[in-house]
């Protein structure tokens, strides 16, 4: 041993020590940088690291579905059924969506009519077949407190009216129809009375018509018809669509405007059912309003 | 006619059984398509009730005319039991026209169909336009009714086609012993 400590290979063996921990004391003044031949070495080897690298993992890959494929198939069963979970709270997202645009439409409506009483959105289930007056059906009935002639609209404007009431689902008669008129007035004038009430040529084109007019009236294309409000049957001032041209009754005597909806009519989604507002009628024969 | 060995009855019943629920599946098909969308449609369950009618005896085929009927109504908003009456008259009338005077062909069935859904689109027309004389209500006659009674007329044949296939293999077939057929020959 003494005399190793007394060799040259000892004296050697200090040297270099000291040599390393010379370098590893420049290293650490280089303030996380790479000596520069360590940054030779290692890019010079970067490619051969790279290939072994990848070799290896994929070897690795491979061991390891086998040793652990079982475990693998449980995760897999597992994230299955989470992404089923996870698919079926994003249907219910959708759902409480739409159901807040809904409810976010209908207190627009409220503000703008607080002394009404709204049902909840009504889902149209269906057009009847083959009706030419586009008449619907809704998914609300008597037990959401819906009964014959309530007043339905959209947040765009009046839509019609209900005529039959199961306990599930209610038929709607639209402004289409001849058979619903609905006392009307100009909202900019507010002198230019009249009825709206469907004909079979209007309703071809998906419009209404304004009759009953004053000859001389002063309406204009574009001008807003709104409910007048004074049967009982809708409340006032709901929308009911804009004039497209005006003109004179066959007879000559009373001036007619043709009426497009507010709302689309032959696209409805969903509607509203006014279930109670001031100055309503519980008569059926309002079903023929008069200004 | 020849008596039925108890399994030839079993089968006999399991056919009839699995046919009849699949005329009631295919008519709530019809329905289900007549009441979706805004374009006018073919009223397919007036063809489906005769064409049911026309192959079984009277009782059935009026009971199915009440059926197809009442979900007519349902479909287009009219009175409970207006169609169910109309189709109830149609479909017994066709059962006993072809039970007695004519053979189970498919152009007879065509006509017979086509003046039955005539009759029904014109009577619907009559009592829910015609009748409250509305302005230019001979338009809803030419450019709804005729329009549904031509679509109707069409879409009987695919009717006709998936109702024939139904009892191709389902209706059960009259077996006649060697002495019944020398009999009758």
């Amino acid at each position: 041993m003494r005399e190793f400590l007394k060799s040259t290979r000892f004296k050697v063996l200090l040297g270099f020590l000291a040599f390393l921990v010379g370098i590893m004391i420049y290293a650490v003044t280089k303030g996380g940088y790479s000596l520069s031949g360590a940054s030779f070495v290692q890019t010079a080897t970067k490619p051969f690291r790279y290939v072994s690298n990848g070799i290896t993992m994929r070897f690795e890959r491979i061991t390891d579905r086998i040793s652990h494929a079982d475990a693998y198939y449980e995760e897999n069963q597992q994230l299955k059924k989470q992404i089923g979970e996870l698919n079926k709270q994003l249907t219910d997202y959708d759902d409480l969506k739409e159901e807040v645009e809904e409810l976010r439409k209908l207190v627009v409506i409220k503000e703008q009519h607080p002394d009404e009483v709204f049902s909840q959105p009504a889902e149209v289930l269906g057009y009847i077949t083959n009706d030419p007056f586009k008449g619907f059906t809704i998914d609300k009935g008597s037990i959401d407190g819906i009964k014959p002639y309530c007043p339905v609209i959209t947040p765009e404007g009046v839509v019609g009216i209900t005529i039959e009431v199961s306990a599930t689902t209610s038929t709607v008669r639209t402004i289409l129809s001849p058979d619903l008129s609905i006392a009307a007035v100009c909202s900019s004038t507010n002198t230019d009375f009249g009825i709206v009430e469907g004909t079979v040529l209007t309703a071809e084109k998906g419009t209404t018509k304004l009759t009953h007019l004053s000859p001389d009236h002063s309406l204009k294309t574009g001008d807003l018809i709104i409910t007048s409000g004074n049967s009982g049957l809708f409340p006032k001032d709901m929308a009911i669509g804009t004039v497209r041209n005006t003109g004179f009754e066959a007879n000559g005597l009373s001036a007619c405007a043709e009426i497009e909806p507010c709302a689309d009519i032959t696209r409805l989604g969903s509607v509203f059912v006014i279930l109670d507002f001031t100055g309503k009628k519980e008569d059926a024969d309002a079903a023929k309003d008069t200004p | 006619m020849r008596l039925k060995t108890p399994r030839e009855k079993r089968i006999l019943y399991t056919k009839t059984t699995v046919r009849w629920i699949l005329y009631y599946l295919l008519i709530i098909v019809f329905f289900t398509i007549m009441t979706s969308g805004t374009y006018t449609k073919p009223m397919l369950l007036v063809p489906a009730a005769i064409c049911i009618a026309i192959g079984n005896d009277v009782m059935a085929a009026a009971v199915t005319g009440a059926v197809c009927g009442f979900l007519t109504d349902m479909a287009c908003g009219r009175l409970f039991g207006y169609n169910a009456v109309l189709l109830t008259v149609f479909c017994v009338a066709a059962s006993l026209i072809f039970e007695l005077y004519l053979r189970n062909k498919f152009a007879n069935y065509l006509w017979i169909t086509a003046i039955a859904s005539f009759l029904q689109c014109w009577l619907d027309y009559k009592f829910y336009y015609q009748i409250w004389d509305y302005e230019n209500v001979s338009r809803i006659f030419y450019h709804v009714s005729m329009k549904v009674w031509v679509y109707t007329v069409i879409a009987s044949v695919v009717v006709y086609a998936l109702y024939r296939l139904i009892n191709r293999f389902l209706m059960p077939k009259e077996h006649l012993t060697i002495e019944e057929v020398i009999k009758t020959a």
